[in-house]
């Protein structure tokens, strides 16, 4: 592996976990299951994309409106999961998703099947950024965001959130508006996968209708969960680990998928709350 | 300080309340009975919001709070807690009591900067942890603590609103003779410092010991309301619910 | 009218897959995205052991029992020991569980597409310029004897009877006598018989089977159960008729550009805002 490469899998490392932790606030603070967080992702990336490549704008300005179409998004996509519950919720994560790709193909503004071409490369102060620049520059988003997390969980918002999750009831009854938390959990995490979109679009300098499919939901949703639901450290653990597993499992090529399978399934068998959940080996071996 | 009008709800077919009105006056213990079906969980859920009576109203502390969300009658100052405990299992003790200090703050921007383990809050839920007798399990989380300390618990955080009136569902519910002497004593304490309350329960030695004024709801009306010697003599009552349960 | 004949063997199809992860879910509310895998291995068995019998009613008969069978390990093996977890676990051992089995089959019997070339010697049917074809015929008659009889087994023997009341309350079912352990792996057995058969039916209709074939049914079916209310069965085959049925007609509809799935999806998602509870789920208090 060259070490350009092992840069580009940095930097994918550090979207992915700028996203699972965006899923993390929904999922592992406020106790929504979503499988449809890649639709979050795709609506940053594409605000980029199309802002840059059709007209023109800067490269601050893109960031700035993915973070802000994603919230708003975010906010609406957000209702939903005020009317239906658990498995239901599920399921309307899932279309959401399908639905938001099936647009990107079908209609021309998109860029239709073949997506949008000619991003290019992210100029800041003065500078075009390169491969090392990216990794470095992703990785500096990667900070802010996990800073976001900690200072959540030092403040009220996490209180509340957690109290969604354990027991809706018993939160209406401290206080606790469990739309109004439902919906900062989704605004939050929609900005901040909008984030992770931004980044994405001016890494590959064009972005694809499949790039944002189910199958990625599912992998940010695994990556949560394999890591350790509700830590900070967890979802960064789980996105680095899913990216350079694959490549690590390269020189059994043949079975590199199979594996990948397996090891999700036999973490989640024996390690339920995650490596770096309660109980799990990790965070065992790092208290010790 | 809590008055409810007329209020009458129906399910489909069923009839749950009829027109029932009831006042709680500021600082008593007061009594919600009645056999099964009567409809003491339905007068329940109206008051605290859970769900909305098809005619009638209720008002608390003077403002109209039929039709209001949970949280926002929270807000106002009205606590509870639940026949089958819900604390938040995965929090601990301190952390219980935290949450519910947080009311101040849920419905304003101030739950994006507030520091839940700041001194003031911290010392304010030792203090409840305290008064409630949970000082050994501070840090315990909830899911592992005996029945009897978890509905002590709820108490502690529904105190730890800033409630003003405590609403409490079944409270003796599932617990042991000691556990629920210890639990008239806290309500008691609660009640002194200021709390109104409102109950509603099955345990009859426990109500008529504890509570000042009780109302007593059959098959939907109220029948009877008063302190609970005058009750207990009441022929509607004995026939509707004590000579019931006297003879089992 | 060749759509209607279209919509009802798509609607077949669908009602046999999601029949049978209506069973699994009504009994443990797992999301069985391995279901999709397990449908798939159905096809693959069926499709081999045509080919070493010649015969296609035995290799559905074997590729039946022995699908049914693995169901029971899926159960046995990866769901049964975290069953007290979060619900969010067995989601995740599930979808791994799907990778897996889709590259087992890769590495088993190659990724390419294979023929699944039968003749039942039956003819095309032709009505009035409409054609059924006898595949389709095969799948109507087939769906129908199926359905026939799980509503014959859950209503009128003591299995049925045991795994109503395991999918109402399984503690209580338990108390009751039931063996709840052994109803769970029948209900596997179940499902899985009929995911196989499903598949193996789309196999011979498409003249196809590859081991992706599942990714569409994964979610699809999942449509279905929503729609029907999440564990009803009667639901489930309601709800699949009408799913088949609104995407013929919203394809057909030529102003409308999104893809057949996109449809399934909007049209599941305006029913959970108008009814978050499915369509034939009666209400829960």
């Amino acid at each position: 592996m060259s070490l350009d490469y092992i840069l580009t899998l940095v930097t994918f490392s550090n979207i992915f976990s700028i996203l699972a932790l965006s899923l993390n606030i929904i999922t592992g603070y406020a106790g929504q299951v979503s499988l449809g967080h890649a639709a979050f992702f795709g609506i940053g990336a594409y605000t980029s994309a199309i802002l840059a490549v059709k007209f023109g704008v800067g490269y601050w300005w893109t960031l700035l409106a993915s973070v802000l179409i994603s919230g708003v998004v975010g906010l609406f996509l957000g209702l939903p999961s005020l009317r239906v519950k658990h498995d239901f919720l599920v399921l309307a994560t899932i279309g959401t998703n399908f639905v938001v790709v099936a647009l990107f193909k079908y209609i021309d503004f998109f860029g239709g099947p073949y997506g949008i071409v000619g991003i290019p490369m992210a100029r800041i102060f003065g500078i075009d950024l390169s491969t090392t620049g990216f990794a470095v520059y992703t990785s500096i988003w990667l900070v802010i965001s996990t800073v976001l997390n900690l200072y959540i969980n030092k403040v009220y918002l996490r209180y509340g959130f957690e109290a969604v999750k354990e027991n809706e009831e018993a939160a209406e009854s401290i206080g606790v508006s469990v739309s109004l938390f439902k919906i900062y959990a989704f605004t939050i995490s929609g900005a901040l996968a909008g984030l992770a979109g931004n980044l994405w679009a001016y890494q590959m300098g064009m972005v694809f209708p499949d790039d944002f499919s189910f199958s990625i939901s599912i992998s940010i949703l695994t990556m949560l969960v394999l890591g350790g639901m509700g830590t900070t450290s967890g979802p960064i653990l789980g996105a680095y680990t899913l990216t350079f597993l694959p490549e690590a499992l390269r020189f059994i090529q043949d079975y590199r998928m199979l594996l990948y399978g397996l090891i999700i399934v036999l973490v989640m068998m024996y390690q339920p709350s995650g490596l770096l959940g309660k109980n799990g080996i990790l965070r065992k071996a790092f208290k010790r | 300080m809590l008055k409810v009008k007329n209020v009458s709800k129906r399910f489909g077919g069923l009839q749950a309340l009829k027109g029932v009105s009831f006042e709680v006056r500021e600082g008593e213990i007061h009594a919600l009975i009645g056999p099964n079906g009567a409809g003491k969980t339905t007068m329940f859920n109206i008051i605290n919001g859970f769900i909305k009576p098809t005619s009638g109203h209720v008002y608390f502390m003077g403002k109209r709070i039929d039709g209001l969300r949970p949280s926002r009658i929270a807000l106002m100052g009205m606590g509870r807690t639940f026949q089958l405990v819900r604390v938040f299992p995965e929090m601990t003790v301190l952390e219980n009591v935290l949450a519910g200090i947080g009311k101040r703050v849920y419905h304003s921007l101030r739950v994006f900067s507030e520091a839940v383990k700041n001194e003031k809050n911290v010392k304010k839920a030792m203090k409840l942890i305290e008064l409630c007798g949970l000082s050994k399990h501070v840090d315990q989380e909830a899911s592992v603590l005996p029945l009897g300390i978890q509905r002590n618990l709820e108490i502690a955080r529904a105190l730890a609103t800033d409630a003003k009136f405590l609403l409490l569902d079944e409270p003796a519910s599932g617990l042991n003779d000691q556990e629920t002497k210890g639990l008239a004593e806290l309500i008691r304490k609660v009640n002194k410092s200021g709390v109104t309350v409102l109950f509603i329960e099955h345990d009859m030695r426990f109500t008529m010991g504890l509570a000042h004024t009780i109302t007593v709801l059959d098959h939907g009306e109220k029948i009877a309301q008063g302190k609970p010697e005058d009750v207990a003599k009441n022929e509607r009552v004995i026939e509707a619910y004590l000579g019931k349960s006297m003879t089992t | 009218m060749q759509d209607i004949v279209n919509a009802l063997v798509l609607g077949s199809i669908y009602v046999l897959i999601s029949v049978g992860l209506t069973l699994v879910y009504g009994i443990l509310k797992i999301l069985h995205i391995a279901h999709a895998g397990i449908y798939t291995l159905g096809a693959f068995l069926g499709l081999m052991f045509y080919h070493l019998t010649g015969n296609f009613w035995l290799a559905l008969f074997l590729s039946i029992i022995l699908t049914g069978i693995a169901g029971i390990g899926v159960y046995r093996y990866f769901y049964k020991r975290v069953l007290e977890e979060s619900r969010i676990v067995p989601l995740v051992i599930s979808i791994g569980l799907f990778i897996v089995m889709q590259d087992l089959y890769r590495l088993i019997w190659s990724p390419y597409r294979q023929p699944f070339a039968v003749s039942f010697g039956i003819g095309d049917i032709r009505l009035k310029g409409i054609v059924i074809t006898e595949h389709q015929v095969i799948i109507l008659i087939v769906t129908f004897v199926s359905l026939l009889s799980m509503y014959f087994l859950m209503n009128h023997t003591k299995l049925g009877l045991a795994m109503r009341a395991c999918a109402e309350d399984m503690a209580i079912a338990g108390t009751l006598g039931v063996d709840v352990e052994k109803t769970i792996s029948v209900a596997f057995f179940l499902g899985s018989a009929l995911a196989a058969l499903a598949g193996i039916l789309v196999g011979v209709y498409e003249n196809n089977v590859y081991p992706t074939m599942g990714e569409v049914p994964s979610y699809k079916s999942f449509v279905v159960i929503v729609l029907g209310g999440f564990g009803s069965l009667y639901g489930a085959v309601l709800a699949g008729f009408i799913l088949a049925f609104t995407e013929t007609i919203l394809v057909a509809w030529k102003g409308f550009v999104l893809p057949r799935d996109a449809i399934a999806f909007l049209v599941m998602i305006t029913v959970l805002m108008i009814k978050p509870e499915g369509l034939f789920r009666r209400a829960t208090r």
